[in-house]
C-alpha cells in the first residue's frame, strides 16, 4: 500500500496543496500552527472517514469554503489506486474509488490503512482504561474486520442489559433476574469471545512491544503487557453472577470486557504512574509501532505510518534510532525541531504560510 | 414559522409523516397526489383505513391479526394445533406461510425483548403462550424471532422458560440463503452457518 500523491483543495488551512510522497520516507517541516498535521489528518480521514485529532469532518473544511476536497493516488495490492472525496458541511461526504462512486462512505473503509502516531496517544500510556481497549479493538478490526461485527454486539449487548439495570431500580424482581440471565449468557457468549481475541493479539504484541521500545527509549527496559480482566479468574458467567447485586444497585454492568485494562509495565513498576513523561511517550509510541507491525504481518501489506511531532520528545540518539528501525512501507512524519543528525530522508516538504514546497 | 400550506393540506402532510418509512418529502409528495387526484378514489384510501381499523383486530388465540375473533389460520382445522411456531409479528407469519412447509399453528408475541425500548417479557404475548401450551397439548415449539440480538435474546428467553413444559423445543436454523454464492456471504452468517454444519447421510 502507498500513496505517490496527495492533492487537497480548501482543507484546513490550505486553499490548494498538491503534495508528492516518497514510497519511503517523507518528512514535513515547519514550525508549530503552519499546518503540518493537516496533510496527516486530511490522508489519515481517507482511511477512517474521522480525524484521528478527534475534531469532527466539518473543521476539516477551510473557513469560508462550501467543501473540501481530498484527492490520493498510489498503489494498493499491486494496482493502481485512485481516493477521491468531498466533505461537505451537511449532507452526504461523496466519495470516488478508481472513479467510481461509492453508494455510502463506508464503503471505503479499509481500502487505505494507515498507522496513526500523535502526540495525543500519550493517553495510551497515562490516560485510562478505555484508551487502551480501544486500541487493542482497533488493531483487532484492522487484522481481522470481522472482529467489527463481534465488537459493536458487544456493545448492544451491555446497552440492553444496562438498560435492564437501570429499569430495575435497584430492586430486581423474579421476572426481571429470568431475563437477566439471558443477558447474561450473551454478554459471556460474544464478551468472553471478543476477551480472548484481545489476549490472544497482546500475546502477539508483547515480544514486537518490548523490541520496539528498547529501540526508541532512552534507556532499554524491560517492557510488559498483561491484559487485565478482573473476571478472568472466576470466569465471566460466575463473575457476572458475583456482582449481581452491585450491578443491580448501581444500575449499570460493573464486570465485563467493557472494564478490561492493559497492564503496562517498565522494569517492573506501573508506566501509568510511575514512567518518566519521556517513557511514557517512548511506550505509547512503541505500542502504535507494534500494532503497525502485526497489522502488515497478518494483511500482508503494510499500512501507511503517519508520525505526527514524533521527535518532540526523543533525544537525538533515539529519534536516529527509529529513522533506522522504520518498519517496511511508507513513512509520513513531522517535525517542528528539524531533523536528528543522521536522517535521510527521501524527500522533505517545507510547510509555510498555508504553502507546501519542496526542501 | 407559520406553514405556507393552507391548515387542512398542513395536517395531512403531518399525518402522513407520521407513518413508517415515509419522510417530509414523501409525505409532501402523496399529499399533493391525494389533493390531485378524484375525490372517489382518495375517499377508497379513507375508507379503506377505517374498514381496516374497525374490522380487523388480533387473534384471541394466536394474536395475528384477525377479522373478528380469531384468524384464519386458527380457525383452519386441518393445522396441527400440537405444534407452535413463535414469531414477533404478524408479518413475519406471512413469511412463514408463503414456505408452505409448515402445518401448525402460531404464536405472535408482537414484538421482542429490547429493555432499551421498554420492553420485557410482561409486555410481550408470553403469559398467553404459556397458557396456549397448558391447554393446547403442544408437542413442539418452534422458536422462530429474528436472527438478531433482541430476536436471539428472546428465543433464549423462552427457551429456559419452556425447558420441561414442551416436549421438543426448536430454533430456526441460520446459514445461507440458497441459491447464492459462498463467495457473497457475510463473514456472520457464513460463520453461523460452521457452525450449525450437518452430517450427510448417504
Amino acid at each position: 500500500m502507498r500513496l505517490d500523491r496527495v492533492w487537497l483543495q480548501d482543507v484546513r488551512s490550505y486553499a490548494t496543496a498538491d503534495i508528492e510522497l516518497s514510497p519511503r520516507l517523507t518528512v514535513l517541516l515547519g514550525d508549530n500552527g503552519e499546518g503540518k498535521t493537516n496533510v496527516l489528518e486530511a490522508i489519515g480521514w481517507l482511511a477512517t472517514l474521522a480525524s484521528f485529532r478527534g475534531a469532527p469532518t466539518e473543521s476539516m473544511i477551510r473557513q469560508g469554503a462550501n467543501s473540501a476536497i481530498i484527492r490520493a493516488e498510489g498503489e494498493r495490492e499491486g494496482r493502481a489506486l485512485l481516493i477521491e472525496t468531498e466533505l461537505v458541511f451537511s449532507g452526504r461526504n461523496r466519495v470516488l474509488l478508481n472513479r467510481q462512486p461509492l453508494k455510502r462512505a463506508r464503503d471505503l473503509l479499509g481500502v487505505l490503512r494507515v498507522t496513526v502516531f500523535a502526540p495525543d496517544d500519550l493517553d495510551l500510556v497515562k490516560g485510562g482504561p478505555a484508551g487502551r481497549r480501544r486500541y487493542l479493538d482497533e488493531a483487532l478490526v484492522a487484522s481481522h474486520p470481522r472482529y467489527d461485527a463481534l465488537q459493536s454486539e458487544v456493545d448492544k449487548v451491555l446497552k440492553q442489559r444496562n438498560a435492564l439495570l437501570k429499569g430495575a431500580q435497584g430492586r430486581l424482581q423474579e421476572e426481571a433476574a429470568f431475563t437477566l440471565d439471558v443477558w447474561d449468557a450473551k454478554l459471556v457468549e460474544s464478551g468472553g469471545r471478543l476477551a480472548e481475541a484481545r489476549q490472544h493479539l497482546l500475546d502477539r504484541l508483547h515480544p514486537l512491544l518490548a523490541q520496539t521500545y528498547d529501540a526508541v527509549a532512552n534507556r532499554p527496559a524491560e517492557v510488559t503487557a498483561r491484559y487485565v480482566a478482573d473476571w478472568a479468574d472466576a470466569g465471566l458467567a460466575q463473575a457476572l453472577v458475583t456482582s449481581r447485586r452491585d450491578d443491580v444497585r448501581r444500575g449499570v454492568s460493573t464486570t465485563g470486557p467493557h472494564r478490561d485494562d492493559i497492564d503496562l509495565r517498565i522494569g517492573g513498576l506501573p508506566a501509568r504512574t510511575h514512567a518518566s513523561q519521556g517513557e511514557q511517550r517512548s511506550l505509547a509510541l512503541a505500542l502504535r509501532l507494534a500494532a503497525h507491525h502485526v497489522i502488515t504481518d497478518v494483511t500482508g501489506s503494510a499500512p501507511v505510518l503517519l508520525l505526527d511531532d514524533v521527535f518532540s520528545e526523543l533525544d537525538p540518539d533515539r529519534s536516529d534510532a527509529l529513522l533506522e528501525n522504520l518498519p517496511v512501507g511508507q513513512t509520513l512524519l513531522t517535525s517542528a525541531s528539524g531533523l536528528p543528525p543522521k536522517a535521510t530522508p527521501d524527500r522533505i516538504l517545507i510547510v509555510r504560510d498555508g504553502r507546501i514546497t519542496l526542501g | 414559522m407559520t406553514s405556507v400550506y393552507a391548515k387542512p393540506v398542513q395536517e395531512l402532510i403531518d399525518e402522513l409523516g407520521r407513518l413508517p418509512g415515509v419522510g417530509p418529502k414523501s409525505a409532501q409528495r402523496i399529499a399533493f397526489h391525494l389533493l390531485k387526484v378524484e375525490k372517489g378514489d382518495a375517499l377508497r384510501l379513507a375508507t379503506a383505513i377505517i374498514e381496516a381499523k374497525d374490522r380487523v383486530t388480533f387473534c384471541q388465540r394466536c394474536f395475528n391479526i384477525a377479522e373478528g375473533g380469531m384468524c384464519a389460520l386458527c380457525a383452519d382445522d386441518r393445522r396441527d394445533p400440537t405444534i407452535l411456531c413463535v414469531v414477533e409479528e404478524p408479518r413475519d407469519i406471512v413469511a412463514v406461510e408463503k414456505t408452505q412447509e409448515y402445518q401448525g399453528r402460531y404464536h405472535v408475541l408482537q414484538g421482542a425483548i429490547s429493555p432499551i425500548d421498554g420492553v420485557g417479557p410482561e409486555q410481550l404475548r408470553i403469559r398467553e403462550l404459556l397458557a396456549r401450551i397448558d391447554g393446547e397439548s403442544v408437542q413442539e415449539v418452534i422458536l422462530c424471532t429474528n436472527p438478531n440480538l433482541e430476536g436471539e435474546a428472546t428465543a433464549m428467553y423462552l427457551s429456559r422458560l419452556l425447558r420441561g413444559l414442551v416436549p421438543k423445543v426448536t430454533r430456526i436454523a441460520s446459514g445461507l440463503p440458497v441459491g447464492g454464492d459462498l463467495e457473497y456471504a457475510d463473514e456472520l452468517t457464513l460463520g453461523r452457518a460452521l457452525e450449525g454444519r450437518r452430517e450427510v447421510d448417504g
